[in-house]
């Protein structure tokens, strides 16, 4: 739905590879599930949503607007102000300015009697105990603050290939997520290589809607048919990292984008105790 | 205790089971409250667009008389993106996610909004029961939004409740979302 910002391609691609092994390695496998690649997309029923807003939302709007501030087209000409006027508001600044200063010279005289005295000593005590207590208040609120917004896992998936397509090379595959736009991740010639070595590449890593979802994959390549494509189901957990890896290495132009195999799996973190 | 006249018995137990009847049909899903789904609704808000707020919402399904349904939809709007999404829960999941094609200037919520429950208790009170049993009505849509229905206070957060009657005329009942007061009520 919404892909985070692109690496650099050679550190992308050796980065991929290191974190999807690495990841690989780490993930509770149990949750690991085989995704079935089908040809025709599946029809889902639509669930009617908002339909109150929908069939009236001329009304809704007429209502919303009625309440709104609007600008007139008429002008607010300004009559010139007597300077008189300004010039008191100067001398009503002076008087408040005076009076302040006399109050400042007031209570410095009086805190000079106060610190003499013991009671004083006691007060500070308390000040300083209070600072202290804001102090841990606010490093609370600071570590929830960055519990939040940089130990909180959101829904997020990210897209592996594997596989050597031996005779039948790939020179794209386009991802498109539901309420996303199309992701075309060419494939190059070093990259292709990697895979027939073994290696694994990351093609997408975004945040996705925590919702059943049809994933569509479409294979682009010489010996392919154009726009190829194969449509999976997936239903990533809320706040969770899912893995999908398309394995490439069975693909046959005959079946097409079916003959991927995918399998989808969890990474391990979890979302932190708190986080609803 | 005065006992009840029979007609008004046997009206106000056919107004519970309509309400009870409309709940039953939305299948064994268990009927939940607004601001129970909203955090459901606001993972996916953002997965779509970061900056994404809640300007609306309103029950996908029949409500009980707890103010519970089985499906509640709400609408994002994202600044960044100008676009409205919709996403509608039900059984703690989202069941549909769809672009809002519309042009709704809504301010977002304030975080603070009385539940459903407790806004329905209020409307309730307010008009509605009285207009269930007088015009054989039944509570048709509740929805929150800020910045419409209340001329008094232009900015508030209000529920809005609209009973449908097959007599005549719908009645709308504007509830405050801090404090449960009833606002405004008319009959259009």
């Amino acid at each position: 739905m919404r892909p985070l910002p692109p690496r650099p391609p050679l550190a992308s691609l050796l980065l991929a590879i290191v974190l999807a092994s690495t990841a690989v390695a780490v993930t509770t496998r149990a949750e690991e599930a085989e995704v079935k690649v089908e040809r025709v997309k599946p029809d889902r029923p639509k669930l009617a949503t908002l339909q109150f807003l929908e069939a009236n939302r001329d009304f809704v709007r007429g209502e919303l607007d009625r309440l709104r501030q609007k600008p007139l087209a008429r002008r607010g000409d300004g009559e010139a102000l007597d300077p008189r006027y300004l010039e008191y508001s100067k001398m009503l600044a002076a008087i408040l300015a005076d009076k302040d200063s006399a109050q400042v010279a007031d209570e410095a005289q009086r805190r000079r009697e106060l610190l003499a005295s013991i009671t004083e000593l006691g007060d500070l005590e308390k000040q300083l105990d209070l600072m202290d207590r804001l102090l841990q208040e606010q490093q609370g609120r600071l570590a929830t603050l960055e519990a939040d917004f940089t130990g909180r896992q959101q829904t997020a998936l990210v897209v592996v290939v594997t596989g050597d397509p031996g005779s039948t090379p790939i020179s794209a595959l386009a991802l498109t997520l539901e309420g996303g736009s199309k992701v075309t991740i060419p494939l190059r010639q070093d990259q292709r290589e990697a895979l027939a070595r073994g290696g694994v590449l990351q093609v997408f890593h975004g945040f996705v809607e925590p919702r059943e979802q049809v994933v569509e994959v479409t294979l682009e390549g010489d010996r392919w048919p154009q726009g190829d494509t194969g449509y999976l189901t997936l239903d990533p957990t809320r706040d969770r990292l899912t893995f999908l890896k398309l394995d490439l290495s069975a693909l046959r132009p005959a079946q097409g984008a079916t003959s991927i195999h995918a399998r989808t799996w969890l990474h391990e973190t979890k979302p932190q105790k708190g986080e609803g | 205790m005065t006992p009840t006249p029979r007609p008004a018995r046997l009206a106000a137990a056919a107004s519970l089971g309509l309400l009870v009847a409309s709940a039953a049909l939305a299948r064994d899903v268990t009927p939940f409250a607004a601001r129970a789904g909203l955090e459901t609704a606001r993972a996916g808000a953002i997965a779509w667009a970061p900056d994404a707020h809640l300007v609306y919402l309103e029950n996908d399904e029949a409500v009980d008389e707890h103010g519970a349904t089985p499906r509640w939809g709400y609408l994002f709007y994202s600044p960044g993106q100008d676009k409205l999404r919709a996403y509608s829960i039900r059984d703690g999941k989202i069941v549909a996610a769809e672009f809002v094609e519309m042009q709704l200037e809504a301010p977002p919520l304030e975080a603070h909004w009385i539940d459903s429950g407790e806004a329905l208790a209020a409307a309730e009170r307010g008009a509605g029961a009285r207009f269930r049993h007088e015009h054989r009505g039944r509570l048709k849509t509740m929805l929150l939004m800020r910045g419409a229905f209340d001329e008094q206070h232009p900015d508030a957060t209000t529920w809005t409740f609209v009973y449908a009657s097959p007599e005549g005329p719908s009645l709308f009942v504007v509830v405050d979302a801090q404090d449960g007061a009833v606002r405004r009520t008319w009959r259009g």
